[in-house]
């Protein structure tokens, strides 16, 4: 047993640290989740760490990656990213390309993966649609085969980078008679293609993501990923990645050390609030929240580097834990400002500029995204405690 | 970073579970409750010969120097089968007292009879309306002559009618909260001038309150000096805080345990009631309170086997800990129904004991004050 990461390990979380401090800017970092690369400066921060090779750590060499790397190293390179709001690549390396290398065709490997590794492309994953929400297997748009293509009909929800990704990670229906987990595959679609069109959502804090609809869009087939049937299969061991590596526990313990460095820093009614009995429970509380959930992310990362080993119960409590977590942070920390926690980004009065109104709103966003608070405790009880089926 | 056991630790582990298996199951720990001692000496023997009794301690006195990790896979294991004993009193909290802060001569007299199971002694900290807390303590040591004359009242001093000697902490100078002026003294619980009054707990273990009037200590039972105390106590009652928290972990665990084999095999409505998601979820939610606190409570004690500054993990864990095990009782009595409540099932054990041991050795909210303090005023 031992907790502290090697001399190697923190030589080279020094190294992003230090590319962080160096290339990030204040249009770079993102207010809410970290992630999107949908600007070309923050794709251009991207292409930078990809330059170092740190996109290609760990894949295989004929693929453009780096071979033989240390396990810790993706988890390390996006810790830091999340700590800083700066652009994750937790999405296209966690979801894409390791799908793409468990299941793909060669063809497919060949031609994205090292286009990913060079960030030269960005993706969209589409599963969610207006009736397949947590039910996600009850998706609904078919794909037909005609000749040596799929015609796409239906609508998705929630895709939140289609405005910019230039191809689409796409569940579609091929079999509407088999049961409803066997007749779904999993299609790579270019952005745009004829017959596709977008509309625009806001969510509460502002962040754009959009309706997608398909209407007669032809796919070639040999942009199936892996069989026809098997692409349940395929989307539930990603959202595992997903959920692990696009769910950094590190935005929390960032903003738990702003809250405590708030607090020591104000007065209320003519106090140190840091001397307020209740406000000081009310921090010790969540720093012991916070404790936990920096536990779960570490065992769930000492779990992940075990060769092939996919931390389903791991992943599904750390982003449990991590809705949880973030609800209960973002209450409390509004709370301890009292009539001052309502007050939003503009006019100068709000404490932490704000942020925690978005961080409140967006908490709600950490207990549904990819399999939120109650599926993730459906999964734990059903797979790792094996009670029946409700 | 890896939580792997080692293979030494694996086996301990094993062993451990093992032979409490047969040794201390549960039901053991029910009869206890009603034995006149709280504990099995015949079963304190055969830790003893199975070396537990000397895992934390030095080679020299007897003892197999293992670290924290160990002790909380031991404690975890003894937990699991709610397994009463004096072990957190004797063997760390005056056993670690004796060994990091006693002369040579009581090093060689007291540590190996500790760690073969002849010598228990209690250990009295906390006071009347006082939280468990050194700074605290009021109970007075007059000189007189060589020796030192105490007077004042303990409370919570478990094992204290059992044992052979009580390690009391007291002030020879100074007022609370002051950490200077505290020495601690071995003291005879059957001395004429100590009384032991017992108190009914919920757990139904054996604590006391002890009153000391005018107990007069020989300067060879005096332990450490004003100069030290205070860090012996605190580095010490770390440990023994750590090791509690394993015991509720492994606790929580099995509670945890037989809730989901009951719910799995109950059945209402025609079905399984583990099959309802009103289940599913407070079993899901508890399992990874437990798997989070298991976690913390092993880093906190491989911070304290790395001796790198452990007071803010150590308190997270106790109070985690701590309010892990509370909930998983309240809730495997929960999941079992009517039943549940009933006093021969197993599950009235966990639950008079989840929110007993939460509120020993200084409940969430004294350890949540140390959190504060380490987080707002430095």
């Amino acid at each position: 047993m031992n907790f502290r990461f090697s001399d190697k390990e923190e030589a080279f979380r020094k190294e992003v640290a230090d590319f962080i401090a160096e290339n990030m800017t204040d249009t770079i970092r993102s207010k809410w989740l970290g992630g999107l690369l949908d600007t070309e400066e923050r794709q251009q921060f991207v292409t930078k760490m990809s330059e170092r090779g740190w996109l290609s750590m760990g894949f295989p060499e004929e693929y453009g990656g780096t071979g033989e790397s240390m396990p810790l190293a993706q988890y390390i390179l996006n810790d830091e990213l999340h700590k800083a709001q700066a652009p994750i690549v937790g999405k296209n390396l966690g979801v894409v390309v390791n799908t793409l290398l468990h299941h793909g065709s060669e063809k497919l490997k060949k031609e994205f993966i090292p286009r990913i590794l060079k960030n030269e492309i960005q993706w969209a994953l589409a599963y969610t649609e207006p009736d397949a929400g947590s039910d996600l297997a009850a998706m609904k748009m078919s794909a037909v085969l005609d000749g040596d293509e799929y015609v796409l009909n239906g609508q998705k929800r929630f895709i939140t980078s289609a405005h910019f990704a230039d191809y689409m990670w796409t569940g579609v229906r091929t079999d509407p008679d088999a049961p409803k987990h066997k007749g779904i595959s999993l299609l790579i679609i270019d952005v745009p293609t004829p017959g596709m069109s977008l509309s625009p959502m806001n969510t509460v804090i502002g962040e754009q993501t959009n309706d997608v609809f398909f209407d007669n869009v032809r796919v070639p087939k040999d942009r199936l990923v892996g069989q026809e049937n098997e692409g349940w299969r395929y989307i539930t061991e990603a959202l595992t990645y997903e959920r692990f590596a696009m769910t950094s526990f590190a935005p929390t313990i960032r903003k738990f050390k702003r809250l405590v460095q708030w607090v020591k820093d104000t007065e209320l009614d003519g106090r140190p609030l840091k001397d307020d009995p209740v406000v000081r429970r009310k921090i010790a509380k969540l720093a012991v929240i916070v404790e936990a959930g920096r536990m779960i992310d570490l065992r769930c990362v000492c779990e992940a580097v075990r060769p092939d080993y996919v931390p389903v119960n791991e992943a599904a409590m750390n982003k449990m834990w991590g809705g949880i977590a973030e609800t209960v942070l973002t209450d409390e920390a509004l709370d301890i400002m009292g009539p001052y926690g309502y007050l939003w980004h503009n006019g100068g009065h709000a404490p932490m500029d704000g942020d925690m109104v978005d961080d409140y709103l967006w908490a709600g966003h950490q207990r549904v995204a990819a399999a939120g608070v109650d599926i993730s405790k459906n999964i734990i009880a059903r797979r790792y405690l094996g009670l029946p089926a409700s | 970073m890896d939580m792997e056991f080692t293979e030494e630790q694996k086996a301990l582990q094993n062993a451990a579970r093992s032979f409490l298996a047969t040794e201390s199951p549960l039901s053991a720990a029910r009869e206890m409750e009603a034995n006149e001692e709280g504990f099995s000496r015949d079963l304190w023997a055969k830790m003893a010969d199975l070396g537990w009794l000397g895992l934390p301690h030095s080679s020299d006195a007897g003892g197999s120097e293992m670290g924290n990790v160990e002790l909380v896979i031991l404690a975890k294991e003894l937990g699991r089968q709610l397994c009463p004993s004096p072990y957190i009193p004797s063997v760390i909290l005056a056993g670690l007292t004796i060994a990091g802060a006693g002369s040579d001569e009581q090093r060689a007299r007291l540590l190996p009879q500790i760690i073969n199971g002849e010598l228990i002694i209690a250990f009295a900290l906390q006071e009347e309306n006082t939280y468990y807390d050194a700074r605290s303590v009021r109970a007075t040591a007059t000189k007189e002559g060589d020796a030192y004359v105490l007077n004042g009242t303990k409370m919570f001093v478990e094992s204290a009618a059992a044992a052979d000697k009580v390690l009391v902490v007291a002030r020879i100078s100074s007022e609370p909260p002051d950490t200077a002026g505290l020495a601690m003294f071995l003291v005879d619980p059957n001395d004429v001038h100590v009384t032991l009054e017992p108190l009914d707990t919920m757990a139904r273990d054996r604590q006391y309150q002890m009153k000391l009037d005018g107990v007069l200590v020989q300067p060879e039972d005096v332990i450490d000096t004003p100069a030290s105390a205070w860090d012996t106590l605190e580095g010490v009652i770390e440990r023994g805080v750590i090791a509690l928290c394993g015991y509720m972990v492994g606790a929580s665990q099995r509670i945890h345990d037989m809730a989901t084999d009951f719910a799995k095999e109950r059945v209402q409505f025609d079905r399984p009631i583990g099959s309802f998601q009103a289940i599913q979820h407070y079993l899901a939610l508890s399992i990874t309170e437990i798997i989070a606190a298991d976690t913390t409570v092993f880093y906190a004690a491989w911070t304290l086997d790395e001796r790198e500054p452990s007071r803010e993990i150590v308190a997270k864990a106790k109070a985690f800990a701590g309010d892990t095990f509370r909930k998983a009782t309240d809730l495997g009595a929960q999941i079992h129904g009517g039943i549940g409540y009933d006093e021969s099932m197993d599950t009235t054990l966990f639950l008079r004991r989840g929110k007993q041991l939460q509120l020993s050795m200084g409940g969430s909210g004294f350890w949540e004050d140390i959190i504060a303090e380490e987080l707002l005023d430095r």
